[in-house]
């Protein structure tokens, strides 16, 4: 009890994934029509969340940029089975943690008059989430890992299906079942990794991560476990063809769920990859690569192609998601230092650039109560800033050089030209059609005459909405001039993930599943600066 | 007879009395019926403290009474501890409901409390006779409880399936004691384990009488293709009754079940365990599939519970396919998350819905969710925890019986169930989305929300969590106590 208190309390990791939590009970109390009270107490907490994040970050960023690994120390949860509450943020977690801490206020202000009910489910589903998503990110132990991975998927059911559009039911349900599908056969994958680890261990059972590393798997069996951990990951990136709950979620969500959706929950997927599945299967990894690859190729087409005929802007985000995140996966893919570098970093910007592009959606629909190309056009005219901050949403998302998307696009295509060689070329293609249909969009809606009466009346952005976008502009050109700020917290952490993999591809094959001999990690985990 | 075996018999004689005297009383004072519910609650407390006595004469081992008639051990003190859980839930649901269709009576709680003796019996009978005497013994109250709202027609349509179907059961179950007697020449479990063993091959009259046996309690268990009953007996049947019939008599059957199973192992025959991995395996999976599949069809909450129920009883059944004294464990957890969850559930149901003779559909509970948000709310904890989904104790009873699947090598079995239980996932999340994500329909009338009933309603939406959230000192416990 004690320690809980003292690691809620400290500048830890308890603290950032829990303090969301705990702030949601007093939502219970709120009179039922104070909704401005709530929605200030909520955006109070998340402004809060983001002060200890950025606490914890300076206290353990190095004065050359790096960062190290750094934990709140292992506690034993559930003893006889070895499961460890064991928080852990790297290189390779920190931007991404930040980067979901980070939108946790820009989605709430964006949310401010688009959610017209139920205030207090709303800010608590939101705060809850991003305990999930910190968990996920956060949790080096598998069942632990599993537990915020499950967590995850109720309050953005509920995100989904209480304020979503018409169809909101049917794309929640979707969603949740989608995920649990894959989730489920990983559960069996985890069981059995530890079911092994005890067996070869004597009968101490262990669930953290470490130890799980310390597993050799022969690889007719690490197929069947790669194969359910891929799975998982793949729905949630989402990988074609196992995509087709996206674009239903995104459609059908409030702005604020498209926001956390696009930018925090699909990077988990991708994470899973590079966190687990590879270097866990190192040779089934290996032996899927190919397959893999092609399927990340086909996402970048298939999203660049569908997004181009969509005639809603909405979908047309959607499925530039999909494409998006093809491009990240093929990063992972590639193997490669430099690629994975750009993957995450890529990570990072679609969360930036996309959240904005769905933000801007959600403002339109706002004032017009529609996202159909059709209906606009001209908008220039009528809303300046707006066109402005859409035009250069896009941009960074095409990939302008000297904003985000262009660094993290030519790191991943540099990095896969080296090792896969002709995939990159075919994915380059990939970046002119995101040229084709994001121009398209900005040609029908803001270019052009000014065709329907409606839009003459049109407000421009107000305050509000200028302190929900100019953030998310300020960090797309820092990235994009300054990438290196960036790069280099994540380079040791992913240079390690990558020795890994490698080390583990090369290692002889086994015909029994065996247990490496524990060796001390090659950095200390230093204890949190409580 | 001695004292300890009179000792031994504490719980039950607490309930009976209990029984009996809340009869008089409402012969002799029928203006202080209100006050049965915090009499027998108080009773059901004092039968637990009576079983902890009994357990605490020799803690750590098991140990026998009446002649060997009786055990006392961990886990049937475990699961005693889990029916009169069952129990209380279900009298503090009942309150609200009896008050509520003017049919509050003394019988309820003096039937509902001897039904609870009979399944603490069966639980711990050691012996086939004892174990067919007090299945009647709980059989009987429960054909009368399921029969209790008597101006309804259903009721009764109900509690007459059920009775016809367990005199059917009733004979099989009689008749299989007669064909192991005449096989083994014994009806002590523990004496026809090595008869079995030490007879030329399996003798056919055994085999014949196990099977029955095993078809008796897999239909108290309600397992596929001995589930036909329970869904009309649920739905015609007071819902605060269904909270204890959907959950306590599987809890003692289950045990009665793993006795049997063991002693085929003792037997220690291959041939005949194999043949029964064969058995249990194939009921798990039926159970699984079917219950998952009919259950996703249902609109009437209360006989989509009944689905879910024996898709449950087959997740339940996959810790029994490899038997070894580490499946006890799991079952045991897995009984008390099923009966948090399923009697919590059944709960709400009873408080929210507000005409017994009609259906329950799960559309009427559209946009409640914020009309009676602490009901909802534990009635979605709930639904969430019987879909399985952490930090629920019904992910954590899952993750058990998962678990122990995988570390016997029924990978494919395990796998098999996590597919059907994404099934469930859908059909819980219904009522889920009709209780928040739909707009009210029409204002529900005549309800009474109770006290009683809110306590229940919490107490157990809160032990599924907080047991979902620190389970080893129970799993500790538990593995401690099931060792010998």
């Amino acid at each position: 009890m004690e320690t809980i208190l003292e690691l809620l309390l400290g500048n830890t990791l308890t603290r950032l994934v829990f303090f969301p939590t705990i702030a949601c009970l007093p939502l219970l109390f709120f009179p039922r029509k104070a909704t401005q009270a709530v929605k200030i107490y909520t955006l109070a907490v998340s402004l809060i969340e983001l002060v200890f994040a950025v606490t914890y970050l300076f206290t353990h960023l190095g004065a050359d940029g790096t960062f190290p690994r750094v934990g709140d120390g292992r506690f034993t949860w559930i003893e006889g089975y070895g499961i460890r509450y064991d928080l852990v943020m790297d290189g390779i977690s920190m931007p991404l943690a930040m980067l979901g801490i980070f939108l946790l206020p820009i989605v709430l202000l964006g949310s401010w008059k688009g959610i017209d009910k139920h205030w207090p489910a709303f800010g608590a589903s939101m705060l809850l989430l991003t305990t999930g998503v910190l968990g996920t990110l956060l949790a080096w132990d598998l069942f632990l890992f599993y537990i915020f991975w499950e967590v995850m998927l109720v309050p953005m059911y509920l995100i989904i299906g209480i304020w979503g559009g018409e169809r909101r039911i049917y794309a929640a349900v979707k969603f949740f079942l989608f995920t649990m599908a894959g989730s489920l056969l990983m559960l069996v994958g985890i069981l059995w990794m530890a079911w092994s680890f005890q067996r070869l261990n004597g009968g101490v059972w262990s669930f953290a991560y470490q130890d799980m590393l310390r597993l050799d798997f022969p690889v007719h069996q690490q197929i069947w476990l790669f194969a359910a951990f891929a799975l998982t990951f793949a729905i949630k990136v989402p990988m074609f063809p196992v995509h087709t709950w996206l674009p239903d979620a995104h459609v059908e969500a409030p702005t604020g769920g498209s926001v956390i959706l696009a930018g925090i929950l699909l990077k988990l997927g991708t994470y899973g990859f590079l966190r687990f599945a590879l270097p866990l299967f190192p040779k089934a990894a290996e032996a899927a690569q190919p397959l893999l690859v092609g399927l990340a190729l086909t996402g970048i087409l298939y999203g660049a192609l569908v997004a181009w005929v969509q005639e809603d802007m909405k979908k047309l985000v959607a499925y530039s998601s999909i494409a998006h995140l093809g491009f990240v996966m093929l990063g992972i893919l590639a193997i490669d230092q430099v690629a994975w570098e750009g993957a995450l970093l890529q990570m990072v910007n679609h969360g930036l650039s996309t959240g904005a592009l769905f933000l801007l959606v959600g403002m339109l629909y706002d004032r017009r109560h529609t996202k159909k190309f059709s209906e606009f056009g001209g908008l220039a005219r009528v809303v300046p800033v707006f066109a402005f901050f859409l035009v250069f949403a896009s941009l960074a998302s095409v990939g302008l050089p000297a904003l985000n998307g262009f660094v993290g696009e030519f790191l991943i295509l540099s990095g896969a030209f080296r090792t896969l060689g002709w995939p990159a070329v075919v994915a380059t293609f990939g970046v002119v059609l995101a040229a084709v249909y994001l121009l398209k969009m900005i040609q029908l809606t803001i270019w052009g005459p000014l065709t329907k009466d409606e839009n003459r009346e049109l407000r421009d952005l107000n305050f509000r909405e200028l302190a929900v976008l100019v953030p998310l502009c300020v960090f797309m050109i820092w990235i994009g001039v300054a990438p290196e700020t960036f790069l280099k917290p994540s380079r040791e952490d992913l240079a390690r993930t990558l020795a890994e993999y490698s080390t583990g591809v090369e290692r002889p094959e086994v015909a029994e599943a065996v247990l490496r001999p524990s060796r001390r990690p090659t950095l200390m985990i230093s204890e949190a600066g409580r | 007879m001695n004292r300890a075996d009179l000792m031994s018999l504490l719980p039950e004689m607490i309930l009976c009395g209990a029984g009996i005297a809340i009869l008089l009383l409402d012969a002799i004072a029928p203006r202080l019926r209100r006050s049965f519910t915090l009499l027998a609650v108080l009773s059901v407390i004092a039968a637990a403290w009576g079983a902890s006595v009994a357990w605490r004469t020799a803690p750590g081992s098991s140990f026998l009474t009446w002649g060997g008639l009786l055990e006392t051990s961990g886990p049937t003190y475990a699961l005693s501890l889990v029916i009169l859980l069952a129990t209380g839930l279900c009298l503090l649901a009942s309150q609200g409901y009896l008050r509520r269709e003017g049919i509050l009576a003394g019988e309820y709680h003096a039937l509902l409390l001897w039904c609870a003796a009979g399944l603490l019996l069966m639980l711990r009978g050691t012996e086939l006779l004892t174990i067919f005497l007090s299945l009647e013994l709980f059989s009987f109250c429960l054909y009368t409880l399921a029969a209790f709202h008597r101006r309804i027609a259903i009721a009764s349509e109900a509690a007459i399936k059920y009775f016809l179907m367990g005199a059917f059961v009733s004979s099989f179950v009689l008749y299989g004691i007669a064909l192991l007697y005449g096989a083994t020449g014994s009806t002590r479990l523990v004496e026809i384990g090595p008869a079995l063993a030490s007879a030329e091959g399996i003798p056919i009259g055994a085999s014949l009488g196990l099977l029955l046996l095993v078809a008796g309690f897999a239909f108290k268990m309600s397992i596929v293709p001995f589930h036909a009953w329970s869904p009309d007996t649920y739905q015609g049947a007071p819902t605060p009754f269904v909270a204890f019939l959907s959950v306590a008599p599987k809890v003692a059957s289950a045990l009665v079940l793993y006795r049997l199973l063991d002693a085929v192992v003792a037997g220690g025959v291959p041939a005949a365990i194999e043949k029964w991995t064969v058995v249990i395996a194939a009921l798990a999976v039926l159970s699984m599939l079917v219950g998952n599949l009919l259950a996703l069809a249902q609109r009437d909450i209360k006989r989509m519970l009944a689905y879910s129920g024996i898709a449950h009883m087959g997740y339940l059944l996959l810790a029994l396919v490899v038997m070894d004294r580490a499946s006890l464990m799991p079952v045991i957890v897995y009984l008390l998350a099923y009966v948090l969850m399923n009697a919590g559930a059944f709960t709400v149901v009873a408080m929210l819905y507000g005409r017994p003779g009609e259906q329950h559909l799960i559309s009427d509970l559209a946009g409640q969710g914020y009309r009676y948000p602490l009901l909802s709310a534990c009635l979605a904890i709930c639904m969430l925890s019987l879909g399985g989904i952490p930090p629920t104790v019904g992910f954590f009873g899952k993750y058990l019986v998962f678990l122990n699947a995988v570390g016997d090598g029924l990978v494919g079995l395990a796998v098999l169930g996590v597919l059907a239980s994404l099934v469930g996932v859908f059909y819980y999340l219904r009522v889920v989305y009709y209780l928040y994500m739909k707009a009210e329909e029409r204002q529900p009338e005549g309800l009474l929300l109770d006290v009683w009933g809110r306590t229940a309603a919490v107490v157990a939406a809160l032990g599924t969590l907080a047991l979902g959230i620190w389970p080893w000192e129970l799993v500790q416990w538990l593995i401690e106590a099931t060792a010998r």
